[in-house]
């Protein structure tokens, strides 16, 4: 995942000094993360994007608000994650999040067979599915942490939920999960 | 639990494998925005907390300039001086709860059985009219009590509030710099002890307030302009006193507190 440079307190420092042109090397770096978070929640790349186009100018006319040498990360995806939660909110409801299997699976890194790499789609495609299922508490906390890759941290941030809570809300998560995969394959 | 992270295990590959809507290229939208479009604001009162972010802005830029007062830090506020504050602005609207920052409302023997701090009343403004409790992690761990006071005699309602007093009390491990205070040119400080506690009286001009988050962030939400307002430490419980008060009416009410 995107966004981990090195010198990101150097850029947010400049930008902090009204450097905009350090600020839109931020927008580049984070932009794809905070994007994609935003879509998770919003369910719709449209609001989705302009989610993040507002959270990215909200974030600069609140750089005041950050704190130098803390991690950018958090701080930025509770302002994007909170524009998303406003434009479901506006909205009265969420869309389903729609995403495709990019067929890409390799398993063990080793070329599959036909076979195998059928079963392998077949097998993502179901636990996708499953995950679809989910409440929505369940599905946004594993989309955070599996799908973005995002720390307990920036979890807790996108969440809008304290980071104990964050912990707690996934092994719940994982556990329904799990019930529904063992479930499904019973079946 | 083998089973739990071989399925976290699979999450991870699937996530892997995703394909995501395209990711637009927003640099330069963004960069047009912040060069053209000024905030979009209801009323004078959010255009005033903006005057106030671009001054928080301007001050972060140089950081030799924060902290202009030392040896606040047990009661958890930093101040910081400013040339220029907004002019007085009208009451913003809508509930107070939410308007302040001062979290979910409840009642004052909820509130005591909610925090672990004996609960400081105070006896010469009687029961307060409505009590507001906000938890961690937004607020320290002790979590934090406002009560309120609509009017009392000889204590009108505060252009800035809407009520006559405000008493945030708060308690637990909290950052040095919990809340935060802007001083302009027309606001005084002065260092008071009240009952052994000691504190600060700021009074004068109208000075921005607001509440910083456990990371150390400003929370814009909190921002506003706060009128007259006493701090004192009282045993650990750091007491915020905020009203339409003269200074010997803020000293008598927290002489009560008990």
């Amino acid at each position: 995942m995107e966004g981990r440079p090195t010198d990101d307190p150097e850029l947010l420092a400049r930008a902090q000094r009204g450097d905009t042109a350090a600020y839109e090397e931020i927008v580049q770096t984070y932009q794809q993360l905070a994007f994609r978070t935003a879509y998770v929640i919003t369910g719709s790349a449209a609001d989705a994007e302009d989610a993040t186009q507002e959270a990215f100018v909200k974030a600069y006319r609140a750089l005041a608000s950050f704190r130098p040498g803390a991690e950018p990360r958090p701080w930025l995806l509770r302002i994007v994650a909170n524009e998303a939660r406003n434009r479901v909110r506006s909205r009265g409801r969420r869309q389903q999040v729609e995403l495709r299997l990019a067929g890409s699976y390799r398993p063990g890194g080793a070329a599959p067979s036909p076979e195998a790499a059928a079963v392998a789609a077949e097998d993502s495609n179901r636990l996708f599915d499953l995950v679809s299922e989910l409440g929505e508490d369940d599905r946004l906390v594993i989309a955070s942490r599996y799908f973005l890759e995002l720390s307990s941290e920036e979890t807790a941030a996108a969440l809008g939920i304290p980071e104990g809570t964050v912990k707690s809300r996934l092994s719940r998560a994982l556990g329904r999960l799990r019930a529904r995969v063992e479930e499904a394959s019973l079946a | 639990m083998p089973e739990l992270i071989e399925l976290e295990q699979q999450l991870s590959r699937l996530g892997a494998e995703l394909e995501w809507p395209t990711t637009p290229n927003l640099a330069s939208a963004v960069r047009r925005q912040i060069a053209t479009r000024q905030p979009r604001f209801d009323n004078r009162w959010a255009l005033a907390a903006a005057a106030v972010i671009l001054a928080l802005a301007a001050l972060g830029a140089y950081p030799p300039s924060r902290d202009a007062i030392a040896g606040w830090v047990n009661l958890h506020t930093f101040f910081r001086t400013v040339p220029h504050l907004p002019t007085p602005t009208p009451l913003p609207s809508g509930p107070l709860g939410p308007r302040l920052g001062l979290g979910g409302q409840t009642t004052l023997a909820a509130a005591r059985a909610a925090v672990k701090w004996p609960l400081l009343v105070p006896a010469s403004l009687g029961q307060p009219d409505e009590v507001y409790v906000q938890p961690p992690p937004d607020r320290p761990s002790g979590g934090e009590v406002t009560l309120v006071y609509t009017t009392r005699p000889g204590i009108p309602a505060a252009g800035e509030t809407g009520v006559g007093v405000l008493i945030t009390e708060a308690r637990g491990a909290i950052n040095s710099e919990y809340f935060g205070k802007m001083i302009g040119p027309g606001t005084t400080i002065e260092p008071v002890t009240v009952a052994g506690s000691s504190g600060y009286w700021v009074a004068g001009a109208p000075h921005v307030f607001v509440f910083v988050d456990s990371s150390g962030n400003v929370r814009l939400e909190t921002l506003r302009l706060a009128t007259n307002t006493l701090l004192i430490n009282v045993g650990g419980t750091v007491v915020r006193i905020e009203g339409n008060l003269t200074k010997a009416q803020a000293l008598a009410i927290a002489a009560s507190l008990a």
